[in-house]
Formats: C-alpha cells, sequence, structure tokens
C-alpha cells in the first residue's frame, strides 16, 4: 500500500499504524491506542507472542541482546508488512530523572539495521528530562504526522491522557494488562478473581516480562492456580513509589529498575507479602544490580524468602513449575497451611 | 498392614519404597530409567508388588515426585504429585531431625535445600546446564572405562588431585584429556574432577547459601566417597550420607501421600496391575496457532488417558470431556 496519507477524509481508508505487543506495550498501549484513533489512524497489534515470533526475533537481532528485544524484533517482522507507519519511539526518560534501560534508548536504530523491508517508522524522542510539557510536545509531534488539523491532534491528546489514567487506575485494582485493556475496549473485563487461600507473593520485574505469558511461560496464572494472591509493582500507587525512593541513599538509572526496586522495598515495609519472586530475562544488563539490591533487601535485611526466576529463549515449562511449586510449598509450610 | 508407595522418576534412576503407618521402610528399589519412565515405573510397580508378596498389606496411598512425576502419578493413580524439592526435604526432616543442610545432586540436576527448625527456609536448583550432576560422571567413568561404583574409592587414592575446570562439562573434560595426555594418574584426575564438581556445586546451586551443620548429602551421586570426601574438604564440615540417600526423594513422596490420604476414604492407586497393563505414548504438533505445541498422549488399552504439553490447555481440558 502506498503513502497516501494524509488525506483523512470521508472515503478514504485509515492509516494503519503498528504498535508491537510487548515492551512499552504493557505500559503505554492505552495511551498511544487513543492518540492515534483520535487521529484517525487504525491502530494494528501484533499477536500475542509465540514461537514464530521469538524465533523471528533470535534470527534477526544482534546475539547478545535479552530476550524481550529480541521478540520485540519478532514483533516488527510480524507488523512489518501489514501496516503503513510502525510506531517505535525512542524512549528516552519517562519521569524526567533516569533514562530506561540503554537498549530502548538504541531500539529504534537497532531494529532498522537489522530488519529490512521496513515501512514508515515513526521514531520520534521522548525524554522528559526536557521539561514537564514534554509528553504534549511528544504527542503533539506523533500527531502531526497523520493530520494538520491542531484541533483534532489537541482532542485526540485529551482522549488519550484520559485514557492512560483509566488504565493504570485499573492496573492499580489489581487487573492484568490484557483485563484492562478489554475491560477498557469492551466495557467488560474477566471475572474477578477469588481471593487467595493464605498466601501473598509479590512478583516483581518488568512489566514486559510479568505480563507476556510466552516469555514467562504463564507464571501469574500458575501461582493463582495454586491458590497465591500475586501482587505487582503496578499495583502499587505513584506517590507510595515514589516515597520509597526517597527512603534510599541512591537510586537505580534505570525508570523501570527504579520501579522494581521501589515495589519491593513497598511491599516489605510491612511485611505484607509472605515471598518475593524476581522474574529477570537471561543477561540483562540492569538486573544485574536489581536483583541483587532486591534479594539483599528481602532475604538478608528481612528475612522474606526470595527466589528468583530467569528466562531465556529456551526456557522450558518444567523448571518454571518445579521452582515455583517448590517455593510456594516453602511458603505454606511455614505458614501451616500444608 | 497399612502401605503408602513413593515413587521418584527422575531422568537416570526411577526409585520406588514403601513404607508402613509408622514411617518405616518396607520396601525401596533403585531402578535405571534408561529413557524409559513408563516402562521402569511399570517394572518398579510389578517388583515391589513381588517383595510385598505374601505379606497382608493394603496400599492406602501413592505419592510420584521427580522430573516423570505427573506422568508416572497418571500411570499408577497418585493421590499426590509434589516436585522433588519438597519431597527431599520432607524426607530429609523426617528421617533425619534437626538437619540444617540438604545437597542433592541427582541425574540431571542438583539443589540444596536449606531447612531450619523443620521447615524449609530457602532452597535452590541449578538451572539448564546439568554440568557436575550425575549423568555427567556417569560419562566420565565410561570414557576412563571405571564402573561407575568404583570411581569415589580410586579418588581416595589421590595424593596430589589435578585441578579441573568444572565451570562447563565440555571444558572440564577437555580439561581431563589435555592432564591425562601429560600423564597425571587416573586417580589424582578423578579426585580433581570431584573438587571441581563440588565447586561448580558451591559456586552455582550454594552460591550465597548459609550452610550449616548438620549437614546431609543425598541422592545417586551420594554413593561417590570421592564426591562425599571432596565435600568435606571444601566445607570443613561432617557430612552425612543417610541409609536410604539413593531413594530419598522416593520416601518424600511416599510420606506426603501418607498426609494427603489422612482425610480420604481410599486411594487412587489403580492396583499392581499397573504393571500388566499397555500404556502407550504419542505426541504430535499442534497446529492451533504459531506455538505449535508438542502434545504428548497417554493412552491405556487403547483409551487416552492424559494429556498434556500445551501451553493454551485446550488438550488437557478435552481430557476431562472425555
Amino acid at each position: 500500500m502506498g503513502t497516501t496519507w494524509p488525506g483523512q477524509g470521508k472515503g478514504v481508508i485509515a492509516v494503519r499504524v503498528g504498535v508491537p505487543r510487548t515492551l512499552s506495550y504493557f505500559s503505554f498501549y492505552p495511551l498511544w491506542k487513543a492518540l492515534f484513533e483520535g487521529v484517525g489512524a487504525e491502530v494494528v497489534v501484533s499477536p500475542p507472542s509465540n514461537k514464530e515470533l521469538m524465533d523471528a526475533g533470535v534470527r534477526e537481532t544482534v546475539n547478545d541482546a535479552c530476550v524481550p528485544i529480541k521478540l520485540y524484533h519478532g514483533h516488527v517482522e510480524a507488523l512489518k508488512d501489514k501496516v503503513d507507519i510502525l510506531f517505535l519511539p525512542r524512549l528516552v526518560s519517562l519521569d524526567g530523572k533516569v533514562t530506561l534501560c540503554p537498549k530502548f534508548l538504541g531500539l529504534p536504530d537497532m531494529v532498522r539495521y537489522s530488519i529490512a523491508g521496513l515501512p514508515e517508522l515513526i521514531d520520534l524522542r521522548l525524554d522528559l528530562k526536557k521539561g514537564r510539557h514534554e509528553l504534549y510536545r511528544f504527542l503533539y509531534r506523533v500527531g502531526r504526522r497523520f493530520t494538520g488539523n491542531r484541533a483534532r491532534i489537541a482532542a485526540a491528546i485529551r482522549a488519550a491522557r484520559y485514557n492512560i489514567q483509566r488504565y493504570r487506575k485499573l492496573l492499580l485494582q489489581g487487573l492484568t494488562p490484557e483485563e484492562a485493556f478489554s475491560l477498557l475496549e469492551n466495557g467488560h473485563a474477566a471475572n474477578r478473581r477469588e481471593k487467595g487461600a493464605g498466601i501473598k507473593l509479590a512478583v516483581l520485574g518488568y512489566p514486559y516480562a510479568l505480563y507476556d505469558d510466552y516469555v514467562s511461560v504463564r507464571l501469574l496464572e500458575k501461582l493463582r492456580l495454586q491458590g497465591v494472591d500475586v501482587v505487582t509493582p503496578d499495583m502499587v500507587a505513584e506517590p507510595a513509589l515514589r516515597r520509597m525512593g526517597k527512603s534510599l541513599p541512591k537510586n537505580l538509572f534505570w525508570y523501570y529498575s527504579n520501579r522494581v526496586v521501589w515495589a519491593c522495598l513497598y511491599y516489605l515495609r510491612d511485611y505484607s507479602v509472605d515471598g518475593i519472586i524476581h522474574v529477570t530475562a537471561f543477561g540483562c544488563g540492569p538486573d544485574a544490580m536489581t536483583n541483587k539490591l532486591i534479594e539483599l533487601e528481602a532475604k538478608h535485611s528481612r528475612q522474606v524468602p526470595f527466589m528468583t526466576v530467569t528466562i531465556d529463549e529456551h526456557t522450558g515449562e518444567a523448571g518454571v513449575e518445579t521452582r515455583v511449586e517448590a517455593f510456594v510449598d516453602l511458603l505454606k509450610r511455614k505458614k501451616g497451611l500444608l | 498392614m497399612q502401605i503408602f508407595l513413593g515413587i521418584d522418576v527422575g531422568s537416570v534412576s526411577t526409585n520406588m519404597v514403601a513404607i508402613n503407618e509408622q514411617g518405616e521402610v518396607v520396601v525401596s528399589l533403585y531402578l535405571r530409567t534408561r529413557g524409559q519412565p513408563i516402562k521402569a515405573v511399570q517394572e518398579g510397580i510389578r517388583r515391589v508388588g513381588e517383595e510385598l508378596h505374601g505379606s497382608k498389606y493394603v496400599v492406602r496411598g501413592v505419592g510420584t515426585t521427580g522430573s516423570a512425576r505427573t506422568l508416572s502419578g497418571i500411570i499408577v493413580g497418585a493421590d499426590t504429585v509434589k516436585n522433588e524439592i519438597t519431597a527431599h526435604a520432607v524426607a530429609a526432616s523426617y528421617l533425619l531431625p534437626g538437619v540444617r543442610t540438604v545437597l542433592e545432586v541427582g541425574g540431571q540436576d542438583s539443589k540444596i535445600i536449606l531447612l531450619r527448625d523443620g521447615i524449609v527456609v530457602d532452597f535452590a536448583m541449578n538451572t539448564v546446564c546439568a554440568a557436575g550432576t550425575g549423568s555427567f560422571l556417569d560419562h566420565q567413568a565410561a570414557r576412563l572405562n571405571i564402573p561407575i561404583e568404583e570411581f569415589g574409592g580410586l579418588a581416595l587414592q589421590s595424593k596430589s588431585p589435578v585441578r579441573i575446570a568444572g565451570r562447563c562439562s565440555v571444558f572440564a573434560e577437555s580439561d581431563m584429556i589435555h592432564k591425562q595426555q601429560m600423564g597425571h594418574p587416573i586417580p589424582d584426575i578423578i579426585a580433581g574432577l570431584c573438587d571441581a564438581l563440588v565447586r561448580n556445586y558451591l559456586n552455582n546451586v550454594g552460591k550465597g547459601k548459609d550452610i550449616q551443620s548438620p549437614v546431609v548429602f543425598q541422592g545417586g551421586v551420594a554413593a561417590n566417597v570421592g564426591i562425599r570426601a571432596a565435600f568435606e574438604k571444601a566445607l570443613g564440615l561432617e557430612i552425612t550420607v543417610p541409609k536410604y540417600f539413593d531413594v530419598m526423594g522416593a520416601i518424600g513422596a511416599a510420606l506426603l501421600a501418607r498426609s494427603a490420604v489422612r482425610d480420604k476414604q481410599e486411594s487412587s492407586f489403580r492396583g499392581f496391575e499397573v504393571s500388566e497393563m499397555e500404556y502407550q505414548a504419542s505426541s504430535f504438533e499442534c497446529q492451533g496457532c504459531p506455538n505449535l505445541c508438542e502434545i504428548v498422549n497417554i493412552h491405556v488399552d487403547g483409551k487416552i488417558l492424559a494429556r498434556w504439553g500445551g501451553r493454551c490447555g485446550k488438550w488437557e481440558t478435552l481430557k476431562k470431556t472425555g
């Protein structure tokens, strides 16, 4: 399909924008979606991660990248022939203080030089270190790629911000991203989960590792099937997270890593969880620090049981299952529930 | 007599025990799995049945564990199916009350379990890499043409063990060949290998763990006196190898079965006839989505008994509806 935009009028087929269903998708999809639809584009999301996408990603990506980055390449591969524009923003800083993992910063370049036959890219830079109006400016610039109508872009940005706020509220209530997306879209979500049978676990990790069922080998679901109440970093309200950050002598340099450490401190502060599981991708640079920090905090300072689950492209379900089952058994026996 | 069966099907060995209601071991078996877990379980069940023959008993409960725990659980009709970490911890704390550290080295995996006051407080298990487990020792023994039973004894004869890289079994093997071509005597090489394996275990599985006495060493590799001596040397602690070191997982499974059937009228055990039944496994690749999961069917006498292997669970559900 040719580049027929910006002809957003009656009878014109909408421009299709591709959004990979991984990495920042789990944090920002409702924002992107409302924005694109507000400016008249059609949003196309890649399918949920699967073996085919993983294989394609492993094939295309530099060898020493982590699984989530490889998978991202697979998602791009799946989208590139189905859309007119690919949305691969360069996310630099989301809180105006620290940056994301360096791989996020270089992502548009990695993709551009690894994958041939890409459609037009939106790889605008989002760096909130430039000031608190930078998000608006970023969204505006994205909107300008689709329409020249300023009022229309402004309305789309308002809708987008409203949508992301509602989304974050739903996450705080304990919904998983996919549950929240479907609630925002269709107005109804899956049945509310029943309360667990007495064990509460904090499962910490980056959204793209926790909520991608293919990557995490359905870890959250497995825990819930064992009657575990699962809490994640996304279920801690922003102000509470920030307070935890202030209690540390020094914070880490990476956005998502800080959130994991702060959430860990939050759940440990009043011993409200029975144990902590850290989900980390094999070879993750920032996690070399993050994992050690939260392990020291949990196991050594507070004697709360802690386990690391490492995932890579060869992760078998059996190994994760055995460890998780044993970990839950340990907690149940400790509490006298078994 | 009330009997509880424990079945531990691992990659290398299939172990079975029968315990009575007092928790005493009546029968204990150690078989090689030889890549055929179904056959091994059937053979084991047959032999346990023979050993018990003539005594008045009733099987009150069955528990399975090990990497083939789901498969063996379906075959025998288990009352409880538990992971091997829990099973080993239960057995160790039951047979050796007061134990604080369990070192377990099996065929394909190795684990460490820390207990305090009879409760597991921490554990670790090797990840994908099987360097420094029983199958590697097996392989090296075969390469040197030494029966695995004599392997440990030879290590004890060594005066000055050579240093061998234990990080990776491929590197370890080339290191061993190098040392052997340099003219080092076999006992020194084997003792060096034992040291390397223990070093690797303590650096990986035992990393950062607070290893306190009393320490128990179990699993098939505990039969190897060379490894045991290397552990004592590295830790500076006395190490106990329990009487039933090679069937501890099975004992744990039997004990778990005993508590699982406490408020149950009858065991789900399918009887000793399972050794005679025709079990077959077949597999196919599901084409339902790009994940292409490999689905396994377990048939008994032509009927599908169970199915697993899918990521989405749709094949598993079919089992319940028919």
